[in-house]
């Protein structure tokens, strides 16, 4: 077998998309996938220069690596990171926010840090066990933790848009998990975009047309440190039982978690969906009396009662 | 003849004088897909070629928490 070569230089490459039948150095690779994160961010009307975003980040190697990027491309751009108080053998709560830290220190770039324990008293493991939705596992109450902190935080503090770092895998296994149940509100709501909507902020995921493998090799190439270690909850978890499904899939069709996800948003696009169509938000939403966050709720808002155990 | 890989706090002996990274990948039932390859700090491609006396780390890429009904909804406090 013959040396595989860049496309772009015939150098050795570092890594091949089969996808895309491309495959890049290290110097070229980096270059593509700054200019891939552009062309998404344009495509999808996702955000401009005047626009202040707020970044989510885990001290993962997707989360990071979106932040590198659009601090490369020049927006204006901060970090949120949500100290969830998950305990394990190394201490992944603790050892994420080192990296998001130290990423940030790294760069001069502003973090903001919020403790869920030292905010609400208790940990989110304790806060789930305490939760109808969270007896077994935190994964569910955790997610809305994330949700709420996420929107408040960047409310409070001015930001325009909220950039998570889903990439096309996290993408096509919701979508998956989605249609196996035919969750078709959810469905309508899966978008590289959602719009703004009644003290909502417009959130957007510049990577959703990335491979997981794209991003970890970009993190990697960069020689961005961060958290190898997988949450100690996620195992056995749905998500991931998906992706390793699809990636089987992949492995044989290369390409066809591409085309799955595309032919999904281009099928809604054209109306292939009917009454699918668009990103909307639930127009029935109402302030929370206890935190002033939107919710569908009469009365205090799903997250105010699961911190506070009035489920 | 040994190749050594480590995953994680796993470590899998590969008794070869040589062997491609895709070969290495589907010996040890790993998917391409979900793991990179790296040696001496450099990333390698699936033709790449390891060799006695290689250590070579895997990067697990896939990562994922809970798919429960709300935890995809991307809405908040709803």
């Amino acid at each position: 077998m013959t040396t595989m070569l860049c496309h772009r230089c015939k150098e050795r490459a570092a890594i091949r998309m089969r996808q895309h039948r491309l495959s890049l150095c290290k110097d070229h690779y980096l270059e593509w996938f700054v200019e891939q994160t552009e062309r998404a961010i344009k495509k999808y009307h996702m955000f401009t220069h005047d626009d202040k975003i707020l970044v989510a980040v885990s001290g993962g190697k997707d989360s990071l690596a979106l932040w590198d990027v659009l601090w490369k491309l020049e927006y204006q751009v901060d970090g949120l990171y949500i100290n969830l108080g998950i305990d394990s053998e190394e201490d992944y709560s603790d050892e994420s926010e080192r990296y998001s830290r130290e990423f940030a220190e790294e760069r001069g770039l502003q973090l903001h840090i919020i403790n869920v324990e030292s905010a609400y008293g208790r940990t989110v493991p304790q806060i789930a066990r305490k939760s109808r939705r969270g007896k077994t596992k935190p994964c569910s109450a955790c997610g809305m933790v994330k949700r709420h902190e996420m929107n408040r935080i960047a409310r409070e503090l001015g930001y325009s848009v909220l950039a998570t770092a889903h990439n096309l895998d996290d993408e096509v296994a919701i979508l998956f998990g989605n249609i196996m149940t035919w969750q078709t509100d959810l469905l309508k709501r899966q978008s590289p975009v959602l719009e703004a909507a009644d003290g909502f902020l417009r959130k957007v995921k510049p990577f959703c047309r990335f491979y997981e493998r794209e991003t970890a090799a970009y993190t990697l190439l960069s020689n961005i440190p961060y958290i190898e270690e997988e949450c100690p909850f996620a195992e056995g978890s749905k998500q991931l039982y998906y992706k390793e499904m699809i990636n089987k899939m992949e492995e044989d069709q290369p390409g066809i978690k591409l085309a799955f996800y595309v032919g999904f948003l281009n099928t809604k696009e054209s109306g292939g969906f009917g009454d699918l169509n668009g990103a909307e938000r639930n127009n029935e939403l109402k302030p929370c009396p206890k935190c002033g966050q939107p919710t569908t709720n009469t009365g205090e808002c799903a997250f105010c009662k699961m911190v506070n155990n009035v489920e | 003849m040994t190749i050594r890989l480590i995953l994680r706090k796993q470590e899998f002996h590969l008794e070869e004088k040589s062997i491609q990274v895709k070969q290495a990948l589907h010996q040890l039932n790993l998917s391409p897909e979900a793991h990179l390859l790296v040696r001496d700090g450099e990333l390698l491609n699936e033709n790449d070629w390891l060799r006695d006396g290689d250590q070579v780390k895997i990067v697990a890429v896939i990562s994922g928490g809970g798919l429960s009904r709300d935890e995809i909804s991307g809405e908040a406090g709803a």
